[in-house]
């Protein structure tokens, strides 16, 4: 019995690794090749690390004309921050609202807002928004884009905070409220300091995703590249004719675009996790 | 008396109008989605059902209404949407049937309460946070004629000289599904490591009492209890997948020429400036995108209507 149980975990470790060298395969590939020449990463062949480790790529692109990275970072930065922030507020007082709030329209706005969810016009609807976009005076900018967040509905994350402020204690909303404080009040007061870990969740996975995008990012800003983020302007020279010129510039700004995400995930990786154990839990 | 009357109802009016305080409030705090609905999201879908009666390039000079011409041409015509569709369907077949095993396997191990096991949840999840741009790019690079991939394979013999992966639609595809399950399988695996800490410890006990082995154990006792939240999975897989266009956009971009367009970039294509040609008909994409969408629909009703069944039985 003991030999058996020994075997299945030497089997059940080998796979685990087998399957963790396939995951971090391509990102070492992607680290290890942006130091090699163009040449080098075009032939590829079968040598894996660079002939001669060299910064050249990383020098090169950071006062390029196809991928301007202190431009592209601070667009990142700016456009990921401020996207964050105002996604994971407005999460939080849905959340709050639908939870805590008796008003009418409720239901209603709530079936609706969930309804949403399995919409899609694949497409369909990007034109007539750029149109409003545009009618603002918001194209050619991630403004354009920031604008739809503020504007936007995240369902999904509304109901993890709903379901976080549900496990909340009413006694202290229901005491604040005979001292005296408004249905906001009680928001700002109470509620909000409590919401700590889910803040933390959503702003997490609402970093990798902003930061990630490039579909909104590329399309706002195709006049152009050098205004969108460091993801939408690989994209672009990825579609761009000439990319095969570009492996080592598209190489090295993919670690540039990606190192920030992999660092938030060292740090707070409970919390990407989180979100999706949380609802199942609860079933 | 007249004047009374009227006081009291002056008071019951005053006492109940139609929005309290507390209504205002709330709504007020949600403002910013509500209008959202109206300006992003309701305005949009009702402008793209329009122009899909309509002839439409962008100009509104040369607006013609065009009634269910769009509707007819989708099926009539032949210029990719159905192949596009089929991909969908093709890529969903080939990816499915890899990943969703391949993340019960994973989970059932990672489950178990072995040292360094918590720690290889964190790797496995870790590709999900990778941008899809930076995924398509590597595995271009590494699946590229002289690529990586190419050059260990006839290092060690398997090949005889290199495959152009992207010049064929099986092996482009091939690639598709390998670079997407690499990004996505983490999580499934999370999704059923949690529906698997939901079923009870002792039922496992009392059939090692029993004498069950590890396959009669999966199949007979772990697969039926999990049975309601697999059939979720496998729903928000399926249309997952239906509805993948980022890794396509992203990897071979159509190639070789639009053999591998899914119905996601399709209509990206057809009518989303940067994408489509300036003169591209629009109202055409909108009615595909409408067709489209029923499609998806339907899909997932009948899935429902399958599983329902399938879940019962168990």
């Amino acid at each position: 019995m003991k030999i058996r149980k020994t075997i299945s975990a030497i089997i059940m470790y080998l796979i685990l690794a087998i399957a963790l060298v396939i995951v971090f395969f391509p990102v070492v590939y992607m680290f290890v090749s942006s130091f090699k020449t163009n040449m080098e990463i075009m032939v590829g062949g079968t040598s894996f690390l660079p002939k001669v480790w060299s910064w050249d790529n990383y020098k090169y692109i950071m006062n390029s004309m196809e991928f301007p990275v202190p431009k592209l970072l601070w667009n990142s930065i700016w456009f990921t921050v401020i996207s964050v922030f105002i996604s994971t507020l407005s999460a939080c007082l849905g959340g709050y609202v639908f939870e805590r709030g008796h008003f009418k329209g409720q239901k209603i706005w709530f079936a609706i807002f969930t309804a949403l969810m399995f919409v899609n016009f694949g497409g369909a609807t990007i034109v007539p928004v750029m149109h409003i976009v545009s009618g603002l005076g918001l194209m050619g900018s991630l403004w354009g884009i920031v604008v739809q967040t503020f504007f936007g509905i995240n369902i999904v994350s509304i109901y993890l905070v709903r379901g976080f402020i549900a496990g909340l204690p009413k006694e202290m909303d229901e005491a604040a409220a005979i001292d005296g404080c408004s249905f906001f009040g009680i928001f700002v007061h109470i509620i909000a300091p409590l919401l700590a870990p889910i803040v933390a969740t959503l702003a997490m996975l609402g970093f990798q995703g902003t930061w990630n995008s490039y579909l909104g990012p590329m399309i706002y800003t195709m006049s152009d590249p050098s205004k969108g983020t460091l993801v939408s302007a690989l994209f672009s020279l990825k579609s761009s004719g000439n990319a095969a010129a570009n492996w080592n510039i598209m190489l090295a700004g993919s670690v540039i675009a990606s190192i920030p995400v992999i660092l938030i995930y060292i740090f707070g990786n409970k919390y990407f996790m989180s979100n999706l154990t949380a609802g199942a839990v609860k079933g | 008396m007249k004047s009374s009357a009227k006081s009291i109802e002056l008071k019951t009016a005053k006492k109940k109008p139609f929005f309290t305080k507390h209504d205002i409030e709330c709504t007020v705090m949600i403002s910013p989605s509500i209008i959202g609905f109206f300006v992003f999201t309701l305005y949009p879908i009702l402008w793209a059902i329009s122009k899909s009666f309509n002839y439409y390039t962008g100009v509104d000079s040369q607006t013609m209404f065009v009634g269910l011409e769009n509707f007819k041409n989708v099926f009539v015509s032949s210029d990719g949407y159905w192949t596009a569709l089929g991909n969908s369907f093709l890529f969903t077949i080939g990816k499915l049937p890899i990943e969703l095993p391949l993340a019960l396997l994973l989970a059932l191990i990672v489950s178990k309460k072995y040292p360094g096991f918590k720690s290889a949840r964190i790797g496995l999840y870790f590709p999900t946070i990778i941008s899809v741009t930076v995924v398509g790019l590597v595995f271009t690079n590494l699946f590229s004629y002289s690529g990586y991939i190419n050059g260990i394979l006839q290092k060690f013999g398997m090949l005889s000289e290199p495959i152009d992966f992207f010049a064929k639609k099986s092996t482009a595809m091939m690639i598709l599904i390998i670079a997407s399950v690499w990004q996505t399988f983490g999580i499934n695996t999370i999704y059923f490591m949690v529906a698997l800490s939901n079923v009870p410890e002792d039922v496992y006990e009392s059939a090692k009492l029993d004498g069950a082995g590890p396959f009669v154990t999966f199949f007979k006792i772990t697969l039926p209890l999990i049975a309601p939240v697999f059939a979720t999975i496998l729903l928000l897989a399926i249309n997952g997948s239906l509805q993948t266009g980022d890794i396509v956009l992203n990897l071979t971009n159509g190639a070789p020429g639009g053999q591998t367009e899914v119905a996601q970039t399709y209509l990206l294509k057809k009518m989303v400036p940067g994408f489509a040609s300036p003169s591209a008909n629009i109202g055409a994409g909108c009615a595909t995108a409408i067709i489209n969408a029923f499609i998806y629909t339907g899909v997932a009703v009948i899935y429902k209507k399958i599983s329902n069944k399938v879940v019962s039985y168990y």
